[in-house]
């Protein structure tokens, strides 16, 4: 069975650092066989979590736009590889608006209970973050991963790798990075050759 | 002169647990007759998430037209600065969010542009204060939260030593607030303590 990847970007900006890295991801999936797709979410019609708790009670947003469709492509997929750029330490307004919106997830979770994922179901699900930061402070992600993890744990993923390259200022942009791009292409590769090896046996 | 409060309710839930802590904040700085204070839902505030395009690097301002353009001056005007969120998802709501990002503006001005955020005779005046809420009850819920933050204030020339933070976790459900044993008397003796600190900041003349 093919395998299937998933990219979102997050950043507002098309076909910056961070976008170019997601892509070389998604080149190195593609290359070893995987159906691969990619959601830019400026391009998608949504707005983020009103809060309002209605999800607690039905399991479902009443906020009606293009944000449950994604949830539900993301759900269907095996890989996600989830981009933003670092934004005032953190990631984007635009990503953290879309991962708010799981909330309806959550509440299936936790308070439902009408939605679990086995172990197995996890190890045959691989959660990726791609980012770049201009700043070269070594530190500069640590910010943004507890809000990935909130997302890849909320749709029953395995959040296995993180790709990111700081210090853009510096590089004057990813294509002068000496091997961010490489090791973006080399883990979509082996991330699928991974998880074809898992479900296959 | 009246010390100037701009305060922003960060959260997408009007009167929830972030805001009535807001709220008991401002109402301890009202009691002092030399205080104005602004309250910006942010929910009607109108900011749109920043678009990263670096436009500010060199115009000096944002090529958006948005609500930023009126808060961008009244963050420049005011001596205080006070921004609520609830934390989502182990972060800011992404509307507070926007608004950090959109401080970009001021980021470029002061580090790319080398230009003052504020007058001389106004700088190292000015506070910032925090306070967030959480459902999560742990400890470490706000940790994600605080570098965005101090982002913020950076950019608009209030340093780390004058941040104030108040951050209680554990409160969940609308209302849930009101049965915290210390968050109300924890908010207004912030909201006094702010008030003596920029009082005394602002008629002690030049400060470093």
């Amino acid at each position: 069975m093919t395998i299937t990847v998933l990219g979102i970007s997050g950043s507002p900006h098309r076909h910056g650092n961070t976008e170019t890295l997601l892509d070389s991801f998604l080149d190195g999936a593609r290359a070893a066989g995987a159906s691969v797709e990619k959601v830019v979410l400026v391009d998608l019609d949504y707005t983020p979590c009103r809060g309002c708790n209605a999800c607690h009670k039905t399991g479902e947003c009443i906020v009606k736009d293009e944000a449950p469709a994604l949830y539900d492509r993301i759900l269907a997929a095996d890989c996600v590889a989830i981009a933003s750029p670092i934004y005032s330490m953190g990631i984007t307004a635009q990503l953290k608006g879309f991962i708010d919106r799981a909330q309806y997830l959550w509440a299936r979770k936790f308070i439902l209970k009408t939605l679990d994922f086995s172990p197995e179901h996890i190890k045959k699900h691989r959660g990726v973050f791609i980012s770049t930061a201009g700043q070269d402070l070594a530190h500069v992600f640590d910010n943004a991963f507890p809000a990935i993890s909130a997302l890849f744990h909320g749709t029953g993923f395995d959040y296995s790798d993180n790709i990111v390259a700081n210090n853009m200022d510096r590089y004057n942009g990813i294509k002068n990075h000496p091997t961010a791009l490489k090791e973006a292409y080399m883990k979509g590769r082996q991330i699928v050759q991974e998880l074809e090896t898992i479900k296959n046996t | 002169m009246p010390v100037k409060i701009l305060a922003f309710a960060g959260s997408p839930r009007r009167f929830g647990n972030s805001e009535t802590l807001l709220d008991w904040m401002l109402a301890s700085m009202a009691e002092d007759p030399d205080v104005t204070i602004e309250k910006v839902p942010i929910t009607e505030a109108n900011i749109n998430p920043c678009r990263g395009c670096n436009a500010c690097e060199k115009l000096n301002k944002c090529i958006q037209r948005d609500g930023m353009d009126i808060w961008h001056d009244k963050i420049v005007e005011a001596d205080c600065i006070v921004l609520s969120s609830p934390i989502f998802c182990m972060g800011l709501c992404s509307q507070v969010k926007a608004l950090v990002d959109r401080a970009q503006v001021f980021r470029s001005r002061k580090y790319v542009l080398k230009l003052p955020i504020v007058p001389p005779e106004r700088k190292g005046k000015r506070l910032g204060v925090f306070l967030a809420t959480a459902g999560q009850t742990w400890p470490h819920v706000f940790d994600a939260a605080v570098p965005s933050v101090k982002c913020f204030y950076h950019v608009i020339d209030i340093k780390d030593a004058d941040i104030s933070y108040l951050m209680v976790n554990g409160v969940d459900e609308k209302g849930a607030i009101e049965h915290h044993p210390t968050a109300r008397s924890d908010a207004e003796k912030l909201g006094k303590m702010v008030i003596g600190e920029e009082k005394k900041r602002l008629g002690a003349g030049i400060q470093a």
